[in-house]
């Protein structure tokens, strides 16, 4: 049947190619536009992969083994067909409904109508500032408050993902206590009550020696909190992240003066540089830098060039004009190598004739020829950013930049923006924020006080050390020597199990709280449920022991909640700075509203950079392979590793889920005669680690990348066992922990194992998929990069007199980030089918961002493109529909009728983008208790048998329209949003209704880079993409190799 | 029901017995077949006589925990629908009134009858009632009230002379015909997409 349809698509696509036209039998791999490929495989034309290809589905329920009893599942399915046709003879009544009315109408319930709070959700390092939609008082969506100055209604994968872990079923229901034997080692868990806590905790507090081991927090309240009972117990304060920030604080202050993080305006950049920050996926404030970032890509003829020099394949890189593989032992000499170009050669700048700069820069004289990069490229970057003076930024930090020298390589950056004047108009030091304060030295600094036996009592909140901290610091034999342990987390995790009490946190989203997102910018933190167990705010936690010790400041000890502290804490500390001259309930009621008040701080200035800093700036010597660690979009530290959306969405570059591995570089891979998935054994700082791999293109042939965040052992059912702990091969140096650069001995164990890499299960044959051009191209031909067809219609084809819906998206400013397609699943409750079926081709995605690779692949550049339903005018699924279940409706968008379905899967057959799933199982099912309570009751959830696909969130689309019909008005354009549109931090999605001109779809349509995809069968898509415009000075893309269709 | 419910219990179980082994698939179809007969006469002999067509629910009037009396409160008492039912002209659902609507008017109105104080202990105790749904539509079907009340369609379209019934039943079969026949009338200008009723 696929192999059929295959050829009449290749026939229809070859009408210019006369010679290969009439040899149709097998599409022979030659006839593939080879300069787009999806994964290695694809591009080297394995013939397992061909045939993977061709077969399009990858398995057929005969091949179906799972059923969990052994009977043969025909044989069932015709012994249940008779019982049916039995049964359905007879009368049947739907089984007795309930309806259980209020007590009391709340005022503020509407069925059916979703009520919106404005919150903020903060991941250790990122504030974003939050709508989340509930129904009926449960929390169900969590999206962006579009009144929030950074985020703009933009929110992150892990931001909205958390919704998941509320609805946990491992989160403990109350205080529990863990009975430590002699060896601290957890013989039992019982449950415990609050005021056996209290009492037990309280007594052991006046005995001194207390430190709150906390993560970064950036609310103001609950450091006022902390601060007073500090000040009550004589306690210490320590914050600690995995992915702290703090190489960039040290550096500003060696620099500068002052330890701070500054704030970064990559909109106002013309020329960024990134050492390994990976502002767009994981580095910082990855949705408020993407919207930056895109922001200054908008106008296309004044866009922004970034260039990477990339120690992995990053998102960030992977978005590059320009990208430089490096490793890790490389950053300083590219920082310094750039300095030296600009201030030495060129002598541009301030510092241009100082004896002591030049000294420190000339070792770096000839440090181009090290990188795999034309010297030319590296001067025509100096060139730039010497014209863009000002206007330009340099960033380094992350994981992958920690190596031992990660402070210099601060102090080199600092240096360069100096030299560039930079500092003060991109990078922005009185804006500074200030939650970001997590520290490795003040961790090592507790572990000696533990180990000299100073500290009694710690309380560890909102940060799992004992998984996230590499063991070689000895956290785990220093805790045990302090007489009581506390910890506020969800469950019986990594540290908890070191605990002697579990004192479990509210969820944020049922605690009160508020942030400092940026210097003089609040946002608030409310709260969307009541608590559903029997938990207890941290903060009030706090405020107890004050309490019942009779210790601390007054406001400590007064308040029976947090809310009424905050509240307290708002009008004597918040709203003299942001809310002047108003009563403060309407200042209360305004944050409420809004969700957030004050603006950020200006009048940034440059500041003096001390030069002798620079002397300690030393060119890295390496050898061998290097490891660099890196956080991944979907799993950031590895602390919300118990939701099953952010195991199972594809990482953005390498497309894998379910699993970390070792990506090494192709030339790598064939000296070590490795393929794809075989297990390597890694030893590094003494510790052994056997990964699976991963051949990456475009990775630095001595660079060996691992992400950390899995092999979680205590998080629960999901996450327990999935990838492998590589916190514990970071090493540790002057108390601060080596992320990057170590030296990695390999062994290749030969050993298989399987990767599930969704990518390669939708390949769309090499046509013409991805458009892109350069910006000198672009500004010569608008619709460069672009092979027109000519089109005809034997007939009219249907008139749509009222709405037409569609969708147009700017590949030029997608970045890949994935936060759509958590929308999406969010939304239309779009199950988790696990690594198992993943590797079978049966992820469900209604929309997926296809990651292809351009060019040579030892250097590969990527281009992303999210895939939805094209809700195709002329829909090939729809002919072929034996029972009508997918229909056009009179608004243009292709309608699938689940109840109609009886599973046939041609139109996945016919789909020329390979948009339809077909639900394999009941994996609703699956779903335990309370995570059904996730679920949208607007969209209806599928059962086992039935197609899915994207429905241009009709349901949205259904709610706008009654609105506006009960407001009797018009619908506004923009007023309906798609939830992949809603969340895009690049406003890369635009939908909406083509019929009227003034619309932003149909201004987008009429985009000289638009096309559609696979135009010339004219399917008639309703979704529109615009072309990747790439700024990176070249007459035509670097990879223009004359494919079928150029 | 529950005939059927055990039905189907039963295959599940079955479904374990492997079928490679003889006996026990033997076994399991004399189950089946004494199942299949039993199923029948059970299902045959408990037909509701209100029941018109297959599968569907025409003149269903359960019991309901109160003998709430619709005529009684309508034509008599002239209290127009969304008195109760507020949220009509506002939701998809229209709301089954909570217990403090009732008790606006019973706090002081027929207060001796023993089904009014058991709304009042309901009430006090911060309980509720569970009254058993009348009227179902599957899953898979998104009705909604707001959408009708606004293009001016009465509640007695759909749910029949409410004003005269003592205790409700479901007027119209709500099956799919009977809300597309309305939809097709041109005068009603309603759509037909399928995604207007599933998503």
């Amino acid at each position: 049947m696929s192999d059929t349809h295959q050829h009449d698509h290749d026939h229809d696509h070859e009408h210019d190619h006369s010679a290969d036209a009439s040899s149709a039998s097998v599409p022979a791999p030659t006839l593939r536009d080879p300069r787009y490929w999806l994964s290695l495989e694809d591009w080297a034309k394995d013939p397992e992969f061909q045939k993977m290809a061709e077969k399009e589905f990858m398995s057929s329920p005969l091949q179906e083994s799972d059923g969990e009893d052994g009977w043969a599942r025909r044989e069932f399915l015709k012994l249940m067909g008779a019982s049916l046709a039995m049964a359905s003879a007879g009368c049947i009544r739907r089984p007795v409904q309930k309806i259980v009315p209020y007590n009391k109408q709340p005022e503020e319930v509407t069925f059916t109508v979703p009520n919106l709070y404005t919150s903020t959700y903060f991941d250790g390092s990122e504030a974003l500032g939050l709508l989340v939609s509930t129904r009926e008082g449960r929390p169900l969506k969590i999206e962006g408050n579009p009144k929030h100055p950074l985020n703009k209604g933009a929110t992150s994968v892990r931001a909205q993902a958390h919704i998941l872990s509320l609805y946990d079923p491992e989160r403990i229901k109350g205080p529990q206590r863990n009975l430590l034997n002699k060896a601290k080692t957890n013989r039992d868990t019982i449950s415990a009550k609050w005021d056996d806590v209290d009492d037990a905790t309280v007594k052991q507090l006046n005995k001194g020696g207390v430190v709150v081991l906390s993560g970064a927090i950036n609310s103001p309240a609950t450091r006022a909190v902390i601060g007073d009972f500090c000040q009550a117990f004589g306690a210490k304060h320590v914050t600690w992240e995995p992915l702290a920030h703090e190489e960039i604080r040290h550096g500003q202050k060696a620099s500068y003066g002052e330890a701070l993080v500054p704030f970064y305006r990559f909109d106002k950049a013309k020329v960024i540089v990134s050492i390994g920050a990976d502002f767009l996926g994981t580095w910082m404030m990855p949705t408020t830098y993407t919207r930056q970032f895109s922001a200054g890509r908008k106008d296309i003829e004044k866009m922004n060039k970034l260039v990477v020099f990339d120690p992995h394949y990053s998102l960030t890189g992977a978005n590059a004009d320009v990208r430089i593989r490096i490793k890790p032992s490389q950053q300083i000499s590219v920082v310094m190598g750039l300095a030296h170009e600009i201030v030495v050669k060129k002598g541009f700048g301030r510092f241009a004739g100082n004896a002591s700069v030049k000294a420190a820069l000339e070792p770096f004289a000839g440090v181009v020829s090290q990188l795999k990069m034309e010297p030319a490229l590296f001067v025509k970057l100096a060139e730039d950013l010497i014209a863009n003076k000002g206007k330009s930024l340099v960033v380094a930090g992350g994981l992958p930049t920690l190596t031992a020298q990660a402070q210099e390589l601060q102090i080199a950056v600092n240096f360069l923006n100096s030299v560039l004047e930079n500092d003060g108009e991109t990078i922005e030091s009185k804006n500074s924020l200030p939650g970001l304060t997590a520290s490795y030295s003040e961790m090592a600094d507790l572990i000696d006080s533990l180990n000299k036996g100073t500290v009694k009592t710690v309380i560890i909140h909102r940060t799992n050390p004992l998984y996230s901290l590499p063991p070689s610091f000895g956290f785990k034999d220093a805790l045990k020597k302090a007489d009581l342990v506390l910890y506020t987390g969800d469950r019986n995790d990594e540290t908890g199990l070191q605990s002697d009490y579990l004192i479990p946190d509210h969820h944020p989203l049922e605690n009160w709280g508020d942030a400092e997102i940026g210097r003089g910018l609040f946002s608030i933190h409310q709260p969307t449920i009541r608590p559903m167990y029997d938990t207890r705010s941290f903060e009030l936690s706090l405020m107890t022991w004050g309490y019942l010790a009779k210790k601390g400041p007054k406001r400590l000890q007064e308040f029976e909640t947090f809310y009424d502290y905050l509240r307290q804490f708002w009008k004597t500390d918040i709203q003299p700075k942001a809310g002047k001259g108003k009563s403060f309930d309407d200042f209360w009621d305004e944050a409420l509203q809004d969700g957030v008040v004050g603006t950020q701080a200006s009048g940034s200035s440059s500041r003096t950079f001390k030069t002798e800093a620079l002397s300690s700036v030393k060119p890295v010597q390496s050898q061998g392979f290097e490891l660099v660690l890196h956080p991944t979009v979907a799993m950031g530290d590895g602390s919300l590793a118990n939701v099953a959306w952010l195991h199972e969405l594809p990482d953005p570059v390498t497309k894998i889920c379910w699993d970390n591995y070792v990506s090494v570089s192709i030339a790598t891979a064939e000296a070590l005669k490795l393929k794809e998935g075989m297990l390597l054994e890694l030893t590094v700082n003494g510790v052994t680690k056997e990964l699976p791999t991963h051949i990456q293109p475009g990775l630095h042939d001595d660079v060996l990348a691992v992400a950390v965040g899995y092999g979680r052992t205590q998080a629960g059912k999901v996450a327990n066992g999935v990838g492998v702990n590589s916190y514990e091969m970071v090493g540790v140096k002057k108390g601060q922990a080596i992320y990057a650069g170590a030296f990695v001995e390999v062994k290749n164990t030969h050993k298989k194992y399987l990767l599930a890499n969704p990518q390669g299960h939708h390949t769309m044959e090499g046509r013409q998929i991805v458009v892109e051009a350069t910006l000198k191209e672009y500004l010569k031909n608008p619709s460069a990069g672009q092979h027109k067809h000519h089109i005809f219609s034997i007939w009219s084809g249907h008139a749509y007199n009222g709405h037409k819906w569609a969708m147009s998206v700017d590949l030029n400013s997608c970045t890949g980030c994935n936060a759509c397609v958590v929308a999406c699943q969010s939304e239309n409750n779009i199950p988790v089918v696990g690594k198992k079926y993943v590797i079978q081709g049966r992820e469900m995605y209604w929309i997926r961002v296809d990651r292809y690779y351009v060019g040579d692949p030892a250097n590969a550049q990527a281009v992303f493109q999210p895939l939805m339903c094209q809700h195709c005018d002329n829909a090939p699924c729809e002919s072929v529909c034996p029972v009508a279940a997918t229909v056009h409706s009179d608004e243009g968008l292709n309608d699938m009728i689940y109840n109609r379905c009886v599973g046939t899967r041609y139109c996945a057959n016919n789909c020329p983008y390979k948009v339809r799933r077909f639900n394999w199982f009941n994996f609703a099912k699956l779903i335990e208790k309370p995570m059904h309570l996730a679920l949208n009751p607007d969209v209806t959830v599928r059962v086992r048998g039935v197609m899915e696909k994207c429905s241009f969130c009709v349901h949205r689309i259904k709610a706008g329209k009654t609105k506006a019909n009960l407001e009797k008005r018009e619908l506004v354009d923009g007023e309906i949003k798609t939830a992949c549109q809603q969340v895009c931090p690049t406003d890369a999605i635009v939908f909406g209704d083509v019929n009227n001109p003034k619309s932003q779809v149909a201004q987008m349509f009429k985009d000289k880079r638009g096309y559609a995809l696979l135009e010339e069968f004219h399917a008639a898509p309703n979704v529109r993409y615009q072309a990747k415009i790439r700024n990176n000075d070249q007459e035509g893309t670097a990879h223009d190799n004359k494919g079928s269709h150029s | 029901m529950v005939s059927l419910r055990a039905s189907f219990a039963i295959v599940r179980n079955m479904s374990k017995i492997r079928i490679g082994n003889n006996t026990s698939f033997r076994l399991g179809f004399r189950v089946m077949l004494v199942m299949f007969a039993a199923l029948t006469t059970l299902t045959l002999s408990s037909c509701d006589k209100f029941q018109p067509g297959i599968g569907y629910n025409r003149g269903y009037a359960p019991e309901q925990p109160i003998p709430f009396d619709h005529s009684l409160h309508v034509s008599q008492n002239k209290i127009q629908c969304q008195y109760c039912h507020n949220q009509v002209e506002r939701s998809r659902d229209s709301n089954i009134p909570a217990l403090s609507t009732c008790m606006n008017c019973h706090l002081t109105v027929k207060t001796d009858s023993p089904w009014i104080q058991k709304v009042r202990d309901a009430y006090d105790k911060k309980k509720s009632i569970e009254w058993v749904k009348v009227h179902m539509l599957p899953d898979h079907v998104q009705f909604n009230h707001s959408a009708h009340i606004a293009r001016g369609v009465n509640c007695q379209t759909c749910h029949g002379p409410v004003e005269t019934m003592q205790r409700i039943f479901q007027f119209s079969d709500l099956s799919m015909g009977w809300c597309v026949n309305c939809h097709r009338q041109p005068e009603n200008k309603a759509p037909l997409n399928c995604s207007t009723c599933h998503n």
